[in-house]
């Protein structure tokens, strides 16, 4: 696993843990902190510029636009780390024995793997939609659809790497199931590099909840969420560019914390596994 | 050699046929019943039966399946569900084609100029300040949603400088020159995160071919720093390059289709994000299965170029 200390000496890495642990407060506590509510319509204080009182400005519902970015932001980590999740989950577990199972599994797994990698990343998403509907439910798939592959194709040739190690091959003549080895051998050794992988994928998933709901095929308003609040900003855009402006900033902040934090992991990784997350 | 490229077409053929086949099925899964799209809600059951009918939809689905599947081997993809007339979906993919071609390998073309010189700068400076500034424009330009970062530059751009339309596309067909002025700040948008991404790669395999030992040694030779670079360096960097341009072409043309639907061009994209939202499913079908052709059509001539810059591949 990683050590704490060359986490804090890779300078790379710790910008983007702070920023990350800014926007993981922000969209917390802060959501929690201020004085508006995320619904709450003011019809005297219609799209008025960013002040003192409302730092990102207000919508075209005199809506805080600050407090909505929180709050939505939250929405938006939720339905990206669900996603992921997701994706991590049932990638690791299908790389993982099908690297260990070899033969047909194996062939199947690569076949499934290169399909859904022949799709353009957005339009297996719209695809989605289409088949399942659009909402907050269907985003979650959606993203879990789009790293599938990824995480499979990675925890299947980081297995693969690792077979090969003198432990494994230890387990192995001792006589443990395999099952066990690959959860108590290989799977603590490559969480690592799943690691690295599920923080970059993180920021992907935020930038596809928005493209989604920025066509308004995601998730549906009053919600607010990050994609939400972008479409909504690109209606007025000409009265009021301040709202979508500002809120794509605040998300390119979110997503360079997430970003830095993840080369910085990916510095730190085990060097045999490096090639690998590549 | 041909045994390989045997091999090859025949996994090609492979994955076309395996998509269709999900592709098709999927959207039979999907809910929402064609024919009650096409007439509407309250349409009479006996129109609806006609509809029906005519579509082959009261087959099996086995058979509706080699039905479309024989149709889209002959160009035909049926008709579109929810454009007036029944407009054949095979004329509106050729009509949109082109457009989408165009404006991704307009896109491509600047994230690969982009990223050249930065990343070249980058790896040549490393660790000084421009290495720095050019490896945090990287990862901000990762950082950015593409469509959000369209938006901001029509706002700067097009408003401040006219010459580029903020709405609108001159299609290749009609004119060349406005083409590109018109698909410039879509080209740009989409290309920004892809330039980030490829000038890292590009900046990580110069440092690792410039202190291999063939490069010293051309350096003793005494030729001179430029055309070490050029043959020697960059060259080699470029196999990993490339190959990286070939993972990432997919998420470029996931870039096209919100652009596209942004910045009004009609092209595959516009036309896949409309279907979606009139559950029109044999556009839908269509573009889906049209979007792998072209993934894995790219695929292969990124395996080609490699192969080129690197003939131990071809072995």
């Amino acid at each position: 696993m990683l050590a704490f200390r060359p986490l804090l000496r890779n300078r790379t890495m710790l910008a983007g843990l702070t920023i990350t642990i800014f926007v993981l407060l922000a969209v917390t506590l802060g959501a929690a902190l201020v004085p508006y509510s995320d619904t709450q319509m003011d019809f005297l204080n219609i799209l008025t510029p960013p002040s003192l009182s409302h730092p990102l400005g207000t919508d075209s519902f005199g809506r805080d636009v600050l407090t909505r970015v929180l709050v939505g932001g939250r929405v938006s980590l939720i339905i990206s780390a669900c996603g992921v999740a997701l994706a991590a989950m049932f990638g690791t577990l299908a790389g993982m024995s099908a690297a260990w199972l070899g033969g047909w599994p194996e062939t199947l797994l690569l076949g499934l793997v290169d399909l859904l990698f022949a799709f353009p990343s957005f339009v297996l998403a719209l695809f989605l939609m289409v088949v399942l509907g659009y909402g907050t439910q269907d985003v979650i798939l959606a993203i879990a659809l789009v790293y599938f592959p990824i995480f499979s194709r990675l925890s299947r040739s980081l297995t693969r790497v690792l077979m090969g190690e003198p432990y494994v091959q230890a387990a192995r003549l001792i006589g443990q199931p395999g099952r066990m080895i690959l959860l108590r051998e290989i799977l603590p050794n490559i969480l690592s590099a799943l690691l690295v992988q599920a923080t970059i994928a993180l920021a992907f998933g935020i930038v596809m909840e928005a493209g989604l709901s920025f066509l308004g095929l995601g998730v549906q308003p009053p919600t607010p969420s990050l994609g939400v609040i972008l479409a909504d900003g690109r209606e007025y855009f000409q009265k009021a560019p301040w709202v979508l402006t500002l809120t794509g900033l605040a998300v390119s902040i979110a997503l360079l914390g997430l970003n830095l934090f993840g080369d910085g992991l990916r510095d730190l990784a085990d060097p045999k596994l490096r090639q690998a997350l590549r | 050699m041909l045994r390989a490229l045997a091999q090859r077409g025949l996994a090609l053929a492979g994955t076309i046929l395996a998509g269709a086949l999900v592709v098709f099925f999927a959207m039979k899964a999907a809910p929402g019943d064609p024919a009650l799209t096409a007439l509407g809600e309250n349409a009479r059951p006996e129109l609806v039966a006609a509809f029906r009918h005519t579509h082959h939809l009261d087959l099996p689905l086995t058979t509706q399946f080699a039905h479309w599947l024989s149709g889209a081997l002959h160009g035909d993809f049926g008709q579109s569900l929810t454009l007036a007339g029944g407009v054949p979906v095979a004329g509106l993919i050729a009509t949109r084609l082109p457009v989408t071609a165009f404006i991704g390998a307009y896109a491509l073309m600047l994230a690969v100029l982009i990223s050249l010189a930065i990343g070249t700068i980058a790896a040549l400076r490393r660790g000084r300040f421009a290495d720095t500034l050019a490896t945090s424009f990287a990862v901000l330009g990762v950082s950015m949603p593409d469509f959000w970062l369209g938006y901001v530059l029509i706002f700067f751009l097009a408003l401040n400088f006219p010459i580029f339309p903020s709405y609108g596309f001159i299609s290749p067909v009609q004119s060349l020159p406005g083409a590109l002025l018109s698909g410039f700040l879509p080209a740009l948008a989409i290309a920004a995160p892809m330039a980030a991404v490829f000038a890292r790669i590009l900046r990580a395999a110069l440092l690792e071919v410039l202190h291999r030992e063939y490069v010293t040694v051309a350096r003793s030779f005494g030729l001179g720093e430029k055309f070490i670079f050029l043959h020697y360096v960059l060259r080699n960097a470029l196999i990993a390059y490339v190959t990286v341009i070939g993972l990432q072409v997919r998420y470029l043309l996931g870039g096209v289709v919100v652009i596209e639907r942004i910045f009004g061009i009609p092209g595959l994209g516009s036309l896949m994000v409309d279907a979606a939202f009139g559950r029109d499913f044999p556009v839908v079908q269509a573009c889906a299965l049209t979007f792998l052709v072209i993934v894995l059509a790219s695929n292969l001539l990124v395996d080609l170029v490699c192969t080129r810059l690197d003939p131990r591949r071809a072995a």
